[in-house]
């Protein structure tokens, strides 16, 4: 019975994440090809350095890109090789986009999942105990640590971090090196600096949702329950309120693993020269390529949608009550 | 975006990397092979490596580590020949081109590269109109309006003649700078744009063969480039070159990282920030080369219709280039890591004249009070209350003009913010415009004729304007050390880059006569070259500001460095120690 | 940036009550950190409207006074002579004329953390505004309207929610060249995705409710009901919302210029930031000031915005704080 309203509801739900793609990709599609700007902008001076005519270069380029067909064409063009699974060629880069964000996701899936994991088990152990020792002198050190990890502009961390460890003390090194091999003790050492920078503000965030919501459950009457019980207060944490805590928690861990290519990954990537897909895209904005940021737009889109789905399922194991319509 | 900020740097990677060896291999000084050498790189990543696409000098720069060009320079300037069996001939009249390549070049399937090749490279791909190459115009010349191709021929198997029609004493530079494709392979491409953008021998570089000193390994976007050594490398027959068992590119996001990884030892060699090289050259561990460029920045006086009317007369632009000392933007811009700039010649060009150019904004000749007298003089200033003079529009109101510069800061930026302080002293309100590269053009540089159906280019005629009106702009330019000519697309009245309006008609004679069968012999060149300067110099078109000198540190073990202006010529000869 | 995770707060009616207005000030003063926060964000307004008499220009350049450090900081400046191959080294102390240094162009950092306090606030403030009104705007006619305009409406919402938000004002930003103006509008038009929801959701569960029924039974217009009974009902969840996005639009901004799409004629933190983190380890202080005055800001409202939540809930239990 349970299984045929599941069904029925992931099924919804994938036509509307469709949906919401198409829309993402239309509002992209329109914003970049209404722009002023042309991937062949950057040839502008050199092209008329070589005693080349601009325009027709530039038409030439265009051309070669079949980018000097009417929009509607190139966007049904675009709409059409998309349905095939065909993200189109990243002319800045000279290869498929597939294969340039195949060769490069690592790179900001291994960022962020050790900040997620990291902040994750920090955050909701710092949370719990803030949250059982409420109003002693540690939940309040660490309350006002999460307010300063939560407003702390990471990009400025990032570079603060660099110059103190990397340029002053010369622990680290300032730049991330993809010659290492991923699973090594050097690429964890090279990516502590990254993920410290990234999670600072992810552990804040868990601390303060872990709190609040361990002290919103520790209210409620089962607890009382069970402590009345005599239950050990061990079990009562542990079992009770934390596990009716850990639910809007699970949400809260799945939105950041699946924030792999935006949120703040963005700029940790461009601070510690990641060549993640964050730094991809923000090279291809400023190249005009558009199929890369379309694609990874797309990707990032997807990626929240089909998180925001697993979780919602997930939660009808953790609390078989919730029913979707 | 950052590109006139990064001038220096680009043109640094071109005379390092551009070229790559020496020819006649009388060098047999050999090194210990090993290790891997990591050059330190910042402002972008290449496009491409298919190299008919590519339009930008860095992938030029990586495409050049896999295959020769016909020739290069060393740092006096002299011709090194590479894949030539000998000097690229020319025909006494200036118009026939005959060039000889070596009998032991192979493609990566082992067939010779041959005569065919280059006929074909130019004749096929280069001058056709499907593949559009960006620079096609390098190999056309214009005979009576038209842009007409110039005719390549297989003489025999390692020998072709290229033959011009009109006299260009500098073409054989375009002809020295000449990269083959393989016949073979891009035949199967002909004719389908899409195909050949797409070949993947093309885009991995595949087909190289022993023609180049490095083999292309693998290239991560915004990350690195690597390329290994090639043992059959042409030229490293008798001494085993090159010595390097890799050769990285190593991208940065900012000069800082990079110079900071150049601190701790983590990459081989890179360019320096003015501010950082004293702190380098007074690192042990670090050698720090001081050389000279052909990257200079001005400041382009509008001419145009749509700029203010001042800048038309020749004692206006003297003026305001009297009023910017290009002494001060050395010292405290550049950190002494300058020169000032008199003309688009740099002083290490063998066409300088020293002599005949007029030397505005140093000694004499920078003067504000003088400056501010010679506005008053041209209807553009008052008489203040003690005597002195001020700037100021017709009208006797404050005169404001607007200078446009290129966002992204760096030294541009700085020295924007001077030329505003500098301009203020005399009574002239800057407005400093940043916007970002692609703006300014669009916007500001390029021009139509109002209420003419045409495209905007940087110079429709002397009536074109922008769409924006701009009075004074801040940019780079570079000139090329052997061949200055290539300037003149700035200077000449229909010049293709002469967004200022500047016209002068004696400017354009000169220029004609340089590309002209006179010019082929070299004297009569120099003295023709000392005319032009003398006369831009003194008329100030646009403000020639300095000259850039670049650093470029290497870590103390590289050996074999051979520094100066284009110390990248016997680079696959550089060891470890 | 953080209110997405704000733990749900009951409307309150303040509007138009003075008492009330009390209660709450009250509450929010027993939270000592609110209140910092509070005394904190005054005391920026104050030094962005009269701090420019008092300081220099913050656009006046002299490169004769580059890289100055903060007052009791030296540096070294050496300085290279092309002929004789050697370096002049200058030494180059802090001074009471620029207590906080300059920077690379010789501008007194003092002036520009006080003109970057301006830019902040003016843009903190105008794109919260501009995102609120939208937001409340779709919010109340989606509620209002039902049926097929709700659908529209909150499928166009949930599209803009998932938009990748950073993504897409670097690409405008980068598109139509960057304006503070532009800046602030597009914050505005893009943010506004959880207001709506919310202030959909509060309407939803006023509608049913006893007042506005009888409201409605004595003849109020929807617009009365709109202005006088909803807005009025959720105008402590507008504050608190308000506040905490605040510090997200100020981070926004900063981020922008950080990476280079900053309006180049405005000292923002953010692009003195940018400045600074190019010449770090020649003048650290560059980029360290900035950022300071960013974490502080952005800590103020953050606290106050909390503070405020916890004040207008009425299950909150304040009394230990």
């Amino acid at each position: 019975m349970r299984k045929s309203w599941l069904q029925g509801y992931i099924l919804k739900r994938l036509l509307y994440a469709v949906i919401i793609a198409w829309g993402i990709v239309t509002i992209t599609f329109i914003l970049i090809r209404i722009g002023p700007n042309s991937p062949a902008d950057k040839y502008l001076a050199n092209i008329a350095a070589r005693g080349q005519d601009v325009a027709q270069v530039t038409a030439a380029i265009e051309s070669r890109y079949g980018l000097d067909k009417p929009i509607i064409v190139q966007y049904g063009d675009y709409l059409m090789h998309l349905a095939q699974g065909d993200l189109g060629w990243s002319f800045s880069t000279s290869m498929p986009v597939i294969d340039l964000i195949g060769k490069h996701w690592i790179y900001s899936f291994q960022l962020i999942f050790l900040s997620s994991l990291l902040a994750a088990i920090i955050g909701i152990l710092l949370g719990m105990y803030s949250a059982v020792k409420q109003y002693s002198k540690i939940d309040y050190i660490i309350s006002t640590f999460s307010f300063a990890g939560i407003s702390i502009p990471n990009f400025w961390l990032g570079v603060m971090l660099i110059l103190l460890f990397s340029v002053k003390l010369g622990w680290f090194k300032v730049f991330y090196d993809t010659t290492l091999p991923l699973l090594s003790l050097e690429n964890l050492k090279a990516l502590v600096l990254p993920v410290f920078t990234l999670g600072t503000g992810m552990v804040a965030g868990y601390v303060r949702y872990t709190r609040s919501a361990m002290l919103d459950n520790l209210r409620k009457a089962f607890v009382t329950t069970a402590r009345a019980k005599g239950l050990p207060e061990r079990t009562v944490i542990g079992k009770h309120v934390f596990r009716n805590a850990m639910l809007p928690l699970v949400t809260i861990i799945m939105f950041d693993l699946g924030s792999i290519v935006f949120g703040g990954a963005y700029l940790t990537e461009i601070i510690f020269g990641i060549p993640g897909l964050g730094q991809i895209s923000f090279n291809a904005v400023f190249a005009n390529d558009y199929p890369v940021v379309i694609a990874i737009t797309l990707i990032g889109t997807f990626l929240a949608l089909l998180v925001n789905l697993i979780t919602d399922i997930a939660y009808t194991y953790f609390d078989p009550r919730i029913r979707y319509e | 975006m950052r590109r006139i900020a990064t001038v220096f740097v680009i043109l640094l990677i071109i005379t390092l990397v551009a070229g790559s060896c020496s020819g006649t291999a009388t060098t047999t000084r050999s090194g210990k092979t090993g290790g891997a050498f990591i050059e330190g790189s910042y402002g972008g990543d290449g496009e491409t490596l298919n190299l008919l696409l590519a339009a930008d000098a860095t992938s030029h720069s990586y495409i050049g580590h896999t295959i020769d060009s016909l020739a290069t320079y060393d740092n006096q300037l002299s011709l090194v020949l590479r894949c030539l069996a000998r000097d690229v001939d020319v025909s006494p009249d200036g118009l026939v081109y005959t060039v000889a390549i070596r009998d032991d070049l192979k493609w990566s399937d082992g067939s010779q590269v041959t005569a065919e090749d280059y006929v074909y490279t130019i004749k096929n791909l280069m001058q056709s109109d499907w593949l559009n190459y960006p620079y096609k115009g390098d190999w056309e010349e214009n005979i009576e309006g038209k842009e007409t191709g110039i005719i390549p021929d297989v003489v025999n198997k390692t020998t072709f003649t290229i033959t011009r029609k009109t006299v260009d004493p500098e073409f054989n530079y375009t002809i020295y700078d000449l990269i083959p494709y393989p016949k073979n392979i891009a035949l199967k491409y002909e004719g389908n744009v899409d195909a050949f953008t797409r070949a993947p021998e093309f885009n991995n570089l595949t087909y190289t063969g022993n023609l180049g000193p490095y083999k292309f390994v693998e290239w991560i976007r915004n990350d690195r480039f690597v390329v290994q050594r090639n043992p059959d490398y042409y030229l490293g027959k008798d001494n085993g070159a090159p010595y390097f068992e890799k050769y990285i590119v190593k991208l940065f996001g900012t000069s800082a990282t990079m110079e900071a990884a150049m601190e701790s030892g983590d990459i081989t060699m890179c360019g320096i920030q003015p501010d950082k090289a004293s702190k380098f050259k007074s690192n042990p561990k670090v050698n720090v080369y001081t050389i000279p460029s052909g990257g200079y920045n001005l400041i382009g006086y509008n001419q145009r219709p749509n700029g203010w009317g001042g800048l038309k007369k020749a004692a206006v632009r003297q003026a305001l280039s009297m009023a910017i000392s290009k002494e001060a933007i050395t010292q405290r811009i550049y950190m002494g890591f300058a020169e000032p700039a008199y003309s688009f010649i740099p002083v290490t060009s063998p066409w300088y004249d020293a002599d005949s150019v007029v030397k505005y904004g140093v000694g004499n000749l920078f003067n504000k009070q003088k400056a501010a007298q010679m506005l008053y003089e041209a209807g553009y200033g008052i008489k203040k209350a003690d005597g002195g003079y001020q700037a100021a529009g017709k009208d006797g109101n404050p005169l404001k003009l607007t200078l446009l510069t290129s966002t992204g800061g760096g030294i541009a930026e700085n020295i924007a913010f001077f030329v505003k302080q500098e301009l203020a002293d005399i009574g002239i309100q800057v407005d400093l415009k940043q916007v970002p590269w692609e703006t300014m053009v669009r916007k500001y540089l390029m021009s139509k004729v109002p209420g003419k159906e045409q495209e905007p280019r940087w110079n429709n005629g002397p009536d074109a304007v922008s769409d924006e009106a701009w009075d004074l702009v801040l940019m780079g330019f570079s000139t090329d050390i052997k061949a200055p000519s290539g300037s003149e697309i700035f200077f000449i009245s229909d010049g293709g880059l002469n967004f200022m309006g500047y016209t002068n008609l004696k400017v354009d004679e000169l220029f004609k006569r340089v590309k002209s069968k006179e010019a082929l012999d070299i004297s009569a060149r120099k003295e023709l070259y000392a005319e032009i300067s003398k006369l831009l110099s003194d008329e100030q078109p646009v403000d020639f500001l300095i000259f850039g000198r670049g650093n470029v540190a290497f870590q103390k073990n590289v050996k074999g460095v051979d520094p100066g202006i284009s110390m990248g010529y016997n680079y696959y000869l550089w060891y470890f120690e | 940036m953080n209110n997405s995770r704000s733990a749900e707060s009951r409307p309150v009616r303040i509007h138009g009550n003075r008492r009330l207005f009390l209660y709450y000030w009250n509450r929010t003063k027993q939270n000592k950190l609110a209140i910092a926060g509070l005394g904190f964000i005054l005391f920026l307004i104050l030094l962005a409207l009269i701090g420019p008499f008092f300081t220099a220009d913050p656009t006046h350049v002299d490169f004769a006074e580059r890289n100055v450090p903060p007052l009791g900081f030296s540096t070294e400046e050496s300085i290279y002579d092309i002929k004789t191959n050697a370096f002049t080294v200058n030494l180059i102390e802090g001074t009471w004329k620029h207590p906080l240094g300059t920077d690379g162009k010789g501008r007194d950092m003092l002036a520009m953390l006080i003109s970057g306090a301006r830019i902040s606030l003016e843009v903190g403030l105008l794109a919260t505004l501009i995102a609120i009104c939208i937001g409340a705007l779709i919010g109340v006619l989606s509620a209002y309207l039902g049926g097929w305009w709700d659908n529209v409406l909150m499928r166009f919402t949930d599209i803009m929610m998932t938009f990748p938000f950073f993504l897409l004002l670097v690409l405008i930003i980068f598109m139509f060249g960057p304006s503070l103006t532009l800046i602030v509008l597009v914050i505005g038009l893009t943010g506004w995705t959880g207001a709506a929801r919310l202030i959909r959701s509060e309407a939803l569960s006023l509608r049913t409710r006893e007042f506005i029924t009888a409201a409605r039974a004595l003849g109020a217009s929807d617009a009365r009901i709109v202005i006088r009974h909803l807005i009025p009902n959720v105008a402590s969840l507008i504050i608190v919302m308000a506040t905490l996005s605040i510090p997200g639009v100020i981070l926004a901004e900063s981020a922008l210029s950080f990476i280079g799409l900053g309006d180049p004629s405005q000292t923002s933190w953010g692009i003195i930031l940018n400045d600074g983190q190019k010449s770090l380890d020649t003048a650290w202080w560059v980029a360290v000031e900035p950022g300071i005055m960013l974490f502080f800001t952005v800590l103020a409202f953050n606290f106050l915005g909390d503070g405020l939540r916890d004040a207008f809930d009425p299950r909150s239990n304040l009394d230990a704080r």
